[in-house]
């Protein structure tokens, strides 16, 4: 099957499976988290694989144990509990050490929203943004999934991955530059979006419709939100008069809020309109569009919020 | 045994690095002593009893035992030590305690031998665990030993590292419990834990030995015993939080206080090496 065509935990794992065919110090440890494709690593990589148990902060402190001894280590939990539960040993035992560990976080935002506030991949980002080492990485298309299994092996540095479940064909003709940290899916307009991993194909969908009325939308796909990549307040802040960011993270910490962090300390006069998930734990069960519908992170509610926002 | 051939060495060594652990925290007005002073023997026993293989020459030698203590507050009775055996300069070790300072009032991974950020507890078994499985798949002899403290064993993330490490057999893991029986703020004599430590290890599936841990016989026997087990080894070492100073021994006091110009007197005359 093409790359095209297949599930992007696989598109991830396959990819590890490849570099751990030729590379024994990759190791993946699992808090008993399931993947399709992982099985086969698993299998085929006996003494590469370990399933920890129901242990995130265990699982973290292996890591940074095999790490101090060579080995690159990717760590694959649901989302949530891959960073808060182990959030200090995550920074203590990985970070503060700058140790080669990939924390791959599943259950992206609201994908786990029959399971309830607990198992809300929300808030992830946010607070890997808080460790100063820390690499974070919000894949939106199996390309990009590929080959983030290469920079996290080559960067020998921690990275925080928040990896998606379902189809993400990869757009043509968009290359991808993990030292760059973002690309423009759509020419750059006086408005631009800037969004990332699930809500981008949602935005694009969302901007063939728009674009075709009088005002264009240029969109910007800003996959590393950690380091803040260098070039973009040259290259699309100094060139937006106004910003909308959409993510499927909580406002608070999240992309739109690094977003403003840069605009003010820059003192740009760029508008910028954050939209997100609220800062709120969902006490609530639905699917993940049902929660996109109720918080407007659905193509209509997006649409909504920029038209009464910004009054067009 | 290296013990019986080394006795009084062993002892004078303690004796300094208590008298440099009291001085160092004076100079400082700043340090932990009741819980430097508790792992002293334990730390003589393992750096230079030769049981740590770790050389100044060389400290990140890729067949290097790795050393971590979790209690790394406790760094003012392995500073001499590092100082002694050439890991730090005499420039460095008397940087301790000032603004600024490459040396603190924890250890960190900038001083030549020390493997580990301390600071944070509970990480440290769990760390050594990860160590010790790298060593087990790639057929390595290196060794994890870690040094906790006995109030940090309340820390849930040490039962996490105690259950991986029997079910992956790593018998080059060693955990050593300095427990004396005294944590920050009161005395920890509850049984819920300590209470039939090594019948509870053995069910865990680790070697368990409990010793006087100012006992260099005790210490070294216990060690051996490591050494040739197929197990993950725990060994709890009864101490006296303070130890070597008769006002400081089992006082809760003494976790970070700082003695009086009175009291530091006394404890010169306490440690006074012609004593040994």
């Amino acid at each position: 099957m093409s790359l095209h065509q297949i599930d992007i935990r696989d598109a991830f794992f396959d990819q590890l499976y490849l570099k751990a065919s030729s590379d024994k110090n990759i190791i993946v440890l699992s808090a008993d988290m399931d993947a399709f494709s992982l099985r086969r690593f698993a299998k085929d990589y006996p003494d590469q694989y370990i399933n920890v148990g129901v242990s995130e902060q265990n699982m973290i402190n292996i890591a940074s144990g095999l790490a101090l001894s060579g080995k690159t280590v990717f760590c694959y939990s649901i989302a949530s509990f891959a960073t808060l539960r182990c959030f200090e040993q995550i920074k203590v035992n990985i970070c503060s050490l700058n140790l080669p560990v990939a924390i791959i976080g599943a259950g992206a935002g609201f994908s786990f929203g029959y399971d309830g506030p607990t198992h809300h991949g929300h808030q992830d980002l946010s607070s890997m943004r808080l460790l100063p080492e820390m690499t974070i990485l919000e894949l939106s298309s199996n390309d990009l999934a590929q080959k983030a299994v290469d920079y996290s092996i080559e960067i020998k540095s921690p990275v925080y991955i928040r990896l998606d479940k379902g189809l993400f064909p990869e757009w043509k003709n968009h290359k991808i530059s993990f030292s760059k940290g973002f690309r423009i899916l759509k020419p750059l307009q006086k408005i631009n979006i800037i969004t990332n991993g699930y809500m981008t194909r949602k935005v694009l969908n969302l901007v063939e419709k728009l674009n075709s009325n009088e005002i264009t939308y240029g969109v910007i796909d800003l996959f590393c939100i950690k380091p803040f990549p260098a070039d973009f307040y040259k290259d699309i802040i100094c060139k937006s008069k106004i910003i909308i960011s959409v993510e499927e993270s909580c406002v608070t910490g999240g992309l739109g809020s690094a977003l403003s962090e840069v605009i003010a300390q820059n003192e740009k006069e760029c508008k910028l309109l954050v939209i997100g998930a609220p800062d709120k734990q969902f006490i609530e069960y639905g699917s993940r569009e049902w929660f996109h519908k109720k918080y407007n992170l659905d193509e209509d509610g997006i649409l909504n919020v920029i038209t009464n926002r910004l009054g067009r | 045994m290296i013990y019986n051939n080394n006795k009084k060495i062993f002892e004078r060594k303690a004796s300094e690095i208590r008298i440099r652990a009291l001085e160092d925290a004076v100079r400082a007005g700043k340090g932990h002593l009741g819980g430097s002073f508790s792992c002293v023997e334990l730390l003589v026993s393992l750096y230079y009893g030769k049981f740590i293989r770790i050389s100044s020459n060389k400290p990140k030698d890729p067949n290097r035992d790795f050393f971590i203590m979790g209690k790394g507050h406790a760094c003012l009775s392995l500073y001499p030590i590092l100082l002694d055996l050439g890991f730090i300069s005499k420039d460095r070790y008397l940087e301790y305690g000032k603004n600024g300072s490459s040396l603190g009032g924890q250890l960190d991974v900038t001083i030549p031998g020390v493997e580990y950020n301390t600071g944070s507890l509970g990480h440290a078994l769990g760390v050594c665990a990860g160590i010790a499985k790298a060593a087990q798949i790639d057929n390595r002899k290196n060794r994890a030993i870690s040094l906790l403290g006995d109030a940090e064993c309340d820390e849930g993330s040490i039962w996490e590292a105690i259950m991986f490490a029997a079910e992956h057999k790593l018998n080059n893991l060693l955990c050593i419990i300095d427990r004396n029986r005294l944590s920050v703020t009161q005395k920890i004599d509850s049984e819920i834990l300590f209470g039939d430590f090594e019948e509870k290890m053995n069910l865990f599936e680790w070697d368990c030995y409990t010793i006087d841990g100012h006992n260099y016989t005790e210490i070294f026997e216990a060690l051996d015993k490591f050494s040739s087990s197929d197990r993950p080894t725990m060994i709890l070492a009864n101490t006296i939080k303070g130890k070597g100073v008769s006002f400081m021994e089992n006082d809760v006091k003494w976790h970070h206080t700082m003695p009086s110009m009175n009291e530091v007197e006394i404890a010169r005359q306490e440690l006074n090496l012609e004593k040994v």
